[in-house]
């Protein structure tokens, strides 16, 4: 029988555990606005990681930097990023949806950033059974590592490698920008999940630096999406493929 | 200190607990559903009107349909009682006929119930039943697999598969309840349970639509005391799935230590009132999503299979 890891460690894999099927959740969802606010739920279980282990390990710090981290990646980046997106405030802009799905138009509600339910190269089910076998992947090339001693939890540290190849598979599996954005900053969110569960004690002015370059990220994909959108008339990465414009 | 209860008698409570408390666990979600609907609804006692109306009334076969048209409804619910024999219905110690299977013993009975049904809706001949026999089964095909990694995470977590095992395990320490394939494993449980048990978002539960229905379209040519005795069959095996997700997965507390007549009490007390906590999720599960698209099942099969697997994983590396 397997002994139980402590209730510090068993925590901190729990949460990993949420923040990696928040990823899988970012794969299946089907509207901007949702995969936002998974986003930004993954980002408020990595101030609440920061906290138990500041909490576990007495490293006040780590309660400033789940604060700032909470303060960008919680209010700031969503905010930005639905700013940046067209069709903001309810201006609507023609043939945002994807060109698959263009024909015949689904409604959307005029708030709402474009839809980018169209931009699966594979069917959901299949593409989270793919996702598994990344994930299965990363897990276990970070697994067998044997990175880390008794206090590191293992298991979130593998579960982040699992993060970061979903969050690959987010960016190659979606064909559409914004999903390929949120890829974009998951995965730097995986990245602070192994800095946390293997260097707690990392200087917070590095960490502070990491989350400012994830704010420019976040001003230039928006851009980027902005620029996108009006050459191409959609966010589908699709038409990226020809060669003359 | 009052005279312990015979091991038997306690093993025929965990029966008779699961066999008369069915009907009441599913009335009750009924009327919670209801309420959150903004209406009355039924009373709690209702299920157990209506099966005794359906016994009063003329059983009929459809002309041609085989004996065992007849007979599944029996042979289903038979092995529907003999499941709570398996699993920690009122007990915290094994009790003797309880290693009599393990969990696999238990699924076993549980598949042997529906493959019955489905037969019992091949043998009539009618569109309908046919139809919800093919999917119910076919869609059991695809769960299957989450229900083997949950099993695999049992093994895992205990050494064993048995139940008893399991339960005792999660008791043992605050660690064993936060350890995240515990949680995976039981989400992943629930989500199966929600499948088996025919709720939203799989199938409407109270819907009598034959286009939408999976398990509930499976009896639409039996009648009388065996339409009865199907309707308490799926009642029972709710119950039966409630128990073991709260008293095998998820709140394994509140069982009788001992033998003692107020133990025992008390833990069908505590049994039901779990069962009905499990209902309330279900009845706000209901009541707040729409029902899947037919071909959408799959999609959410995938993600209880997502749970499940990563819960097998993060046991690889001891710290799950």
């Amino acid at each position: 029988m397997d002994p139980a890891p402590g209730v510090y460690v068993g925590v901190a894999n729990a949460l990993a555990a949420v923040m990696l099927l928040l990823e899988f959740g970012m794969l299946r969802q089907a509207l901007v606005r949702d995969q936002v606010r998974l986003y930004a739920a993954q980002s408020a279980l990595i101030s609440v990681l920061a906290v138990v282990i500041a909490a576990d390990r007495g490293l006040p710090d780590l309660y400033a930097l789940a604060a700032l981290s909470g303060a960008l990646k919680i209010v700031a980046v969503p905010y930005v990023l639905r700013r940046l997106l067209p069709g903001h405030h309810g201006r609507r802009v023609p043939g945002w949806l994807s060109p698959q799905e263009e024909h015949p138009g689904p409604w959307q509600p005029r708030d709402e950033p474009p839809g980018v339910a169209g931009s699966y190269t594979l069917s959901p089910a299949s593409a989270v059974l793919a996702s598994i076998a990344l994930g299965a992947f990363g897990f276990f090339c970070l697994g067998s590592l044997h990175m880390g001693g008794l206090t590191v939890p293992t298991t979130a540290l593998a579960i982040a490698g699992a993060m970061i190849f979903v969050a690959f598979g987010l960016m190659i599996i979606r064909r559409d920008v914004v999903s390929q954005a949120i890829g974009f900053f998951s995965l730097e969110n995986a990245i602070s999940l192994t800095a946390l569960v293997m260097a707690a004690g990392l200087p917070l002015i590095l960490e502070t630096a990491f989350l400012f370059d994830l704010l420019v990220a976040v001003v230039v994909f928006g851009m980027l999406i902005r620029a996108h959108h009006g050459s191409a008339g959609s966010l589908s990465t699709a038409d990226l493929t020809r060669l003359k414009g | 200190m009052s005279a312990a209860l015979p091991i038997p008698v306690i093993q025929l409570l965990q029966v008779l607990t699961v066999g008369l408390g069915a009907p009441l666990v599913m009335g009750f979600i009924a009327r919670v559903e209801s309420r959150l609907q903004g209406r009355r609804g039924p009373r709690i006692l209702q299920p157990y009107y209506d099966l005794a109306k359906l016994c009063r009334k003329e059983a009929l076969a459809p002309a041609g349909a085989s004996p065992f048209f007849l007979a599944a409804p029996v042979i289903a619910v038979a092995a529907y009682l003999t499941i709570p024999l398996l699993i920690p219905v009122l007990t915290s110690f094994p009790l003797p006929l309880g290693y009599m299977g393990d969990i696999l013993g238990g699924g076993f009975l549980l598949a042997l119930a529906s493959f019955v049904v489905a037969c019992a809706a091949l043998a009539t001949g009618s569109p309908y039943a046919q139809l919800g026999a093919s999917r119910a089964k076919t869609f059991s095909a695809i769960t299957e697999p989450v229900v083997l990694f949950v099993v695999f995470t049992v093994a895992l977590l205990t050494g064993t598969d048995l139940p008893y095992a399991l339960a005792a395990t999660v008791r043992s320490s605050a660690g064993q309840v936060v350890r995240p394939a515990h949680l995976l494993a039981s989400a992943a449980l629930f989500m199966v349970i929600l499948h088996e048990t025919g709720r939203i978002p799989v199938e409407t539960h109270t819907g009598t639509s034959e286009f939408g229905m999976i398990e509930g379209a499976r009896a639409f040519e039996h009648s009388g005391p065996y339409l009865a005795l199907l309707t308490w069959g799926s009642m029972l095996k709710q119950l039966i799935l409630f128990t073991l997700l709260a008293n095998v997965f998820l709140a394994p507390w509140g069982l009788a230590a001992s033998s003692e007549p107020g133990a025992v009490l008390l833990a069908i007390v505590a049994l039901l009132a779990k069962a009905g906590a499990v209902g309330v999720v279900v009845a706000v599960i209901d009541d707040s999503f729409a029902k899947l698209r037919l071909f959408k099942i799959t999609e959410y099969a995938s993600a209880a299979f997502l749970l499940a697997v990563i819960g097998v994983f993060t046991l690889y590396l001891g710290g799950g």
